[in-house]
């Protein structure tokens, strides 16, 4: 089996965006893949930081932060770079590293991100003085009452109207805002009737939740054409067309590419020469099988997609390479009782430590292996979740690992 | 590995996370199919405790992209299956599922006549004409597959190989020994380059999925039972069992201790190759003839699903590429068909819209050739493009001198 210049483990964003810039610099790219990734059960919004400037931010975090070691270029690279392929999808994302753009939430609070689907930029609601909020009947999740009671604390003065179409989208099942948007692709013009309906202008906004099909920004093009007014989609509970279109945009740049991807292979070890990685090893049902490769980039995820384990409470694992995991010492800085107090949890900080370059080091800062990267959620030294730089970190770490 | 991978032992680590939803091609196309989570993990559990039937079960086609979608290992096609056996211990069988599922019964007897696989060719396409096909359950837009004149257990007698101190036993399925029996010659072809000797067991029993997907469990367990010991017979003498057909070989390898949890199941598993795994653990080692004429011809390869689920790479996209071959991968999700899913006539358009995206792909004929391990995705890609995919062993074959 011909040996692959870059491997890349695990199908998330990290995993995606680590594959497809190795892909755009020429390597031949295998990634495998085990679980759908997270993708599907998220935003599509891209969070760097939490309110800050992440340029000027850095500066002050600790040295063990990713973002240290990952630093402002690769940060710059690789927006500009998820950007490109995004666009290319038809699915265009507004937004930069620095700007916090309003998204208005399934249940009508306002969240901010740097990276938004243009679907989901709120920002040019504060000019309109009619808001539609539109139900679907049967879909589940999304009341149009409660999310105008929300808004109004927001967007003061305006005339909000709530509105519920029936698409004939009921079958056997609840539906939800996924099945509304597989339903919808190619089968637009139901709903482009209803919201013409409305008589909105170019004053007014639709807010709709995130139906608008399930690649790119085709379905959305057919609708926006036959309306005067801006239309806006929500956030949703996952399944979440909005993270499955972001999927589909880098599945389809992965393919155009030729990187080669390959579901359901768990892998379980590496193939170590010393401090070098010559392959990895998956194991199936009844035998193993070693996919050699030149440079692996370890994207598998933290605690919550099995990237790290912990099956002895002080113990957290990295099963593939038995790297060594930071971890908070003392029980009592594990956990911050307090879920939703202004401090971030101990246990969240969990993960793999690196060099600059991304390679796993051991405590005394030794890199272990050259031709390892650690990108993405298993990456320790910070809370991501607290600091809501999860989707940051993932693309930055994985441009930088492989583009290295 | 047996507690693991045992499906009733898999249901407790869904975390109702959705993925199998995004995923799952019938509920992509179907409003009426309550999905992988709900059907398979969430009511199974409640289902093998008390009575209670979910109805939307019967549109699961065992495509299995929920449990390659599944983060934590859950077997949700399988438990599926293991529920629409229990719905049929009090609900009677349609005579289109019974004959669906017992395909190798009828091959038996047709070929116990005198010409009967062309009075049953002509018979069927009569059948299909006067709509009894319809009035059976069937659907009337397809063609029953053809059968063959010859069977390849019949012809694989009259091929001459020469005995080799390496044997392998081929593991026909039902699909190439009784419709496309040049895949298992081009089979033999291959393999007697490689310096293998091609047994047949006379022995072996339909694989059973097609019994597994229309509810007849019991019968598929004694299929299991009996190709489970055969398998474990050749295991002891040390020869392989290989088969060209994804599906029979997720089947011996993988389903049949999802479903059942026997040991031996698994110990049989250990001896069973998918065909081009096998070719390529022979390359790995040195040992893959490489004597071929270049084969310069752009394919494209669409990956069955049941080829997924094995995690085994894309080995014959390797072994093409290597000699000489641009292989594309057609990357356009399921075919639709699942087996005999697509052949229903309440299941045929839902096959035919999941299968349209590939068909868009392959109406492109930016190559020269389709290429599928799988009988019934070729059969389905020719009914939805009118374009006639191969398997490709049958390129590779081609190709030995």
């Amino acid at each position: 089996m011909k040996t692959s210049d870059v491997i890349v483990i695990g199908g998330g964003l990290a995993g995606f965006m680590a594959a497809a810039a190795a892909a755009s610099r020429k390597q031949s790219v295998t990634l495998l893949t085990y679980g759908s990734g997270s993708l599907p059960l998220a935003s599509g919004a891209i969070d760097f930081f939490d309110a800050k400037i992440p340029e000027s931010a850095i500066k002050d975090l600790p040295d063990t932060h990713p973002y240290k070691k990952i630093g402002a270029k690769a940060l710059d690279d690789a927006t500009k770079f998820f950007c490109e392929i995004t666009a290319q999808a038809n699915l265009p994302y507004v937004g930069r590293l620095s700007t916090q753009i309003p998204i208005v939430t399934a249940v009508g609070t306002l969240k901010y991100s740097a990276l938004v689907p243009e679907s989901m930029d709120a920002s040019k609601i504060i000019s309109k003085s009619k808001i539609f909020v539109v139900e679907i009947a049967g879909l589940k999740d999304f009341y149009a009452s409660m999310i105008i009671d929300n808004l109004k604390k927001h967007f003061h003065d305006r005339t909000f109207q709530a509105v519920k179409i029936d698409l004939k989208l009921l079958g056997g099942r609840d539906i939800t805002c996924m099945d509304a948007a597989q339903l919808l692709t190619d089968n637009e013009q139901p709903l482009a009737n209803e919201l013409k309906a409305l008589n909105a202008t170019p004053d007014d906004a639709i807010i709709i939740p995130p139906i608008l099909g399930v690649a790119g920004n085709f379905s959305r093009d057919v609708v926006k054409t036959q309306l005067r007014a801006d239309i806006f989609e929500t956030t949703c509970l996952p399944p979440s067309p909005a993270g499955m279109r972001l999927q589909r945009a880098f599945m389809k740049y992965l393919q155009k590419s030729g990187v080669k991807i390959l579901e359901n292979s768990k892998v379980v070890r590496g193939v170590v020469e010393g401090k070098k990685v010559t392959g990895v090893v998956v194991e199936n049902v009844v035998r193993e099988k070693t996919f050699p490769a030149r440079k692996v980039i370890l994207a598998t995820g933290g605690f919550y997609s099995g990237g790290i384990t912990l099956r002895d409470f002080d113990k957290p694992k990295e099963p593939i390479f038995d790297l060594p995991v930071f971890f908070p010492e003392g029980a009592e800085n594990w956990s911050n009782t307090e879920l939703f107090s202004g401090k971030p949890q101990g246990f969240s900080t969990t993960g793999i430590l690196t060099d600059d370059k991304l390679r796993p080091v051991d405590s005394s800062g030794k890199v272990l292996f050259d031709n390892l990267h650690v990108v993405g959620a298993n990456l320790g030294g910070c809370d991501k979740i607290f600091e809501r730089s999860s989707g940051g970190i993932a693309i930055s770490s994985a441009f930088k690992a492989a583009t290295i | 590995m047996s507690d693991k991978t045992q499906a009733i032992f898999t249901g407790d680590r869904c975390l109702s996370c959705t993925s199998c939803m995004a995923n799952c091609p019938v509920m992509a196309v179907v409003k009426e199919y309550r999905g992988p989570k709900l059907v398979g993990p969430a009511h199974g559990r409640m289902h093998f405790s008390q009575e209670d039937v979910e109805e939307s079960l019967n549109y699961c086609s065992n495509c299995k992209s929920c449990d390659r979608a599944c983060p934590s290992g859950v077997a949700v096609s399988t438990l599926n299956m293991l529920q629409r056996a229990e719905y049929y211990k009090k609900h009677e069988h349609m005579r289109s599922e019974d004959m669906l599922a017992h395909g190798e019964r009828m091959a038996k007897m047709i070929r116990m006549m005198p010409f009967g696989a062309t009075f049953s060719n002509i018979g069927m396409s009569i059948g299909k004409a006067l709509g009894v096909f319809s009035a059976l359950g069937l659907a009337g837009e397809r063609n029953m597959p053809a059968y063959a004149s010859t069977s390849f257990k019949d012809m694989h007698k009259r091929i001459k190989q020469t005995s080799a101190s390496k044997k392998l036993v081929l593991f026909t399925g039902c699909y190439i020994n009784d419709n496309e029996p040049q895949v298992g010659e081009a089979f033999v072809k291959v393999m007697n380059a490689n310096g293998y000797e091609v047994l047949i067991d006379e022995g072996f029993n339909c694989c059973g999925s097609p019994l597994v997907v229309t509810g007849f469990l019991d019968e598929a367990r004694q299929h299991a039972d009996n190709n489970v010991a055969r398998i474990l017979e050749w295991k002891k003498k040390g020869i392989p069992v290989v088969t060209p057909c994804t599906s029979c070989s997720l089947m011996l390898k993988e389903e049949y201790h999802e479903l059942f949890g026997e040991h031996q199941m698994h110990e049989a598993a250990e001896n069973v190759y998918d065909a081009f795994e096998f070719l390529e653990i022979l390359q790995e080692r040195g040992q893959f003839n490489e004597n071929l004429n270049p084969i310069n011809q752009r394919l494209l390869y669409h990956v069955p699903c049941h080829l997924k689920s094995q995690a085994i790479g894309l080995p014959a996209q390797n072994i093409l590429e290597e000699a000489g071959a641009k292989v594309v991968t057609a990357d356009a999700g399921c075919c639709g068909i699942s087996g005999n899913y697509g052949f229903r006539k309440d299941k045929y358009e839902i096959s035919m819209k999941i299968g349209a995206k590939l068909f868009e792909r392959v109406k492109e004929q930016d190559f020269e050739k389709v290429i599928s391990d799988c009988g019934t995705c070729r059969m389905q890609i020719h009914h939805g493009t009118n374009i006639k995919p191969v398997h490709p062993i049958e390129v590779l074959a081609r190709a030995y001198r």
